[in-house]
């Protein structure tokens, strides 16, 4: 933000941050192989969905889009509001072969369509979803303003805390095949993720 | 950085709201007047000579105390409790999205417990700051709306506003100050001492009534850009405009003596913690709901023919 932008008081939301999403379609397989964590076969794209025909009609169109390339493997696609308004769109191998890849490719086709929508600014991130040998869920989360990933492993007793020694494990694991976010009060939590 | 964005958007040619030219230029004209005002008055104090330093000199360690003081001092008086994320899980999850949104760090996230609704963000920087919601406010609001009014707190945050209007108060501070003290200046010097005092007093005199308006003018000129960056961020002008016709309507209706209280915060709060309407809009530090309900409206259409 400049001086004048200050003085002004006019500020722009940022736009996506130059997209390493396919990151995760390499490091899946260190974190198959070395760490016996398991794709769970679904990933979720976030984001503000605007209240208007035009970026409705964008997301009917981009659904079509993503249906049509997830054809071959079998990805299907759901969407689902939070009680916040935000926007998930859900994408699901079949259960006997789940592919990292076709989920990224899935949900870059859907963030690029917003993008060229003009709506870059409301993406939020993306999620996908693994588990571990204890069948432990385990979050990836894309953060799409800072083009960094963060582990999220919620406690599976329920309540709203998360496994912080776990997710600093995986940071330590997986740094160096993920661009990890290195301002640890940015590991947003994302409660009720629906995959 | 932010240039890459903007040029990266002009080359796409398509953004959900529009520009406001209009705001810009009405803020930018303010500050221009309140600097001019602001660079005579330097002029006269120096005219004035050396009595003049030591009050610049007093005048600026209270700017420095105000910048790095004033919130704690305002919160401590206020009974402002911190709130952990397992206590108001939902008021956490709104600002932890707003923050990705806007890409800022987490705040201090507190709740004040009194039945006005209200909110306010306060912090010199991204780094240090502390937003509020009242009980009546999370009560009253639903999440859109409730996120509408903290997307307008965390834009104040954004554009630096407490930095910006305690910068730009500076000089009418400082007149403020000179015309408290100037019984203390008068008396046993010469002819030409006296009228030098006699100077300076009148300038200041002009410069606060002056820089009075210039401020008010200031102050809402900054509600509304945090108003219209608020409904950017989250993408819905509407529930804002719907969250402040609540907020008002429930604040006039609560008694004032309730009200008084909260009077030393009321530049921060979405809405002004005064249940009476001003006679004058030029005596306000927020613009009428009218107003800035008109604003929110141009740019719900907006968004609705963008495309």
């Amino acid at each position: 933000m400049g001086l004048r932008d200050i003085l002004t008081g006019r500020h722009q939301v940022k736009g996506p941050a130059p997209d390493r999403l396919f990151a995760i379609s390499t490091a899946y397989v260190t974190l198959e192989s070395e760490h016996q964590i398991e794709p769970a076969g679904s990933a979720a794209i976030v984001f503000q969905a605007l209240a208007t025909s035009e970026f409705e009609s964008t997301l009917r169109d981009m659904e079509e889009v993503v249906k049509a390339t997830g054809g071959d493997s079998g990805t299907s696609v759901s969407t689902e509001d939070d009680s916040y308004g935000y926007r998930w769109m859900i994408l699901r191998n079949p259960a006997q072969a789940p592919s990292v890849e076709d989920l990224a490719v899935g949900i870059n086709a859907v963030s690029s369509s917003i993008e060229t929508a003009g709506h870059g600014e409301r993406l939020l991130c993306a999620v996908f979803a693994f588990d571990d040998a204890q069948k432990r869920r385990i979050y990836f989360i894309y953060n799409y303003k800072r083009g960094f990933w963060y582990p999220f492993v919620p406690d599976p007793s329920g309540a709203q805390q998360r496994l912080t020694e776990r997710e600093l494990q995986l940071k330590a694991q997986m740094g160096a095949e993920l661009p990890m976010e290195p301002e640890l009060e940015r590991w947003f939590p994302l409660w009720g993720i629906p995959i | 950085m932010s240039r890459v964005c903007d040029n990266q958007r002009m080359a796409s040619g398509r953004t959900s709201f529009g520009k406001d030219t209009g705001l810009q230029a009405r803020m930018l004209l303010t500050l221009f007047l309140l600097g001019l005002v602001y660079v005579v008055f330097i002029g006269v104090l120096f005219v004035a000579g050396a009595g003049a330093v030591i009050i610049v000199a007093v005048a600026l360690v209270l700017l420095v105390l105000q910048l790095f003081a004033s919130d704690k001092i305002a919160m401590a008086s206020m009974g402002v409790k911190e709130v952990s994320p397992a206590e108001e899980p939902e008021l956490h999850a709104i600002i932890e999205r707003l923050c990705v949104q806007a890409d800022l760090p987490k705040p201090k996230v507190c709740v004040m417990e009194t039945s006005m609704p209200n909110a306010f963000a306060m912090g010199r920087s991204r780094k240090s700051t502390t937003v509020c919601a009242t009980r009546g406010i999370l009560e009253l609001l639903s999440p859109a709306e409730l996120e509408g009014v903290l997307a307008h707190e965390l834009t104040h945050v954004i554009n630096r506003d407490v930095m910006v209007m305690t910068l730009a108060g500076f000089f009418a501070s400082l007149a403020a100050l000179i015309l408290q003290f100037s019984f203390f200046f008068g008396g046993g010097g010469d002819r030409e001492e006296e009228e030098d005092i006699f100077l300076v007093v009148i300038a200041s005199m002009i410069v606060y009534a002056v820089s009075f308006f210039l401020m008010r003018a200031l102050s809402r000129y900054r509600e509304f850009a945090a108003d219209r960056g608020g409904a950017v961020l989250t993408g819905r002008p509407s529930a804002l405009a719907s969250a402040l016709i609540k907020v008002t309507g429930t604040i006039e209706r609560v008694p004032s003596q309730d009200l008084r209280s909260a009077e030393a915060l009321s530049a921060f709060f979405i809405v002004p913690a005064r249940a009476k309407k001003s006679l004058l809009n030029l005596f306000a530090d927020h613009p009428p709901l009218e107003q800035r309900l008109a604003a929110l409206e141009r740019l719900e259409s907006q968004l609705q023919s963008a495309g």
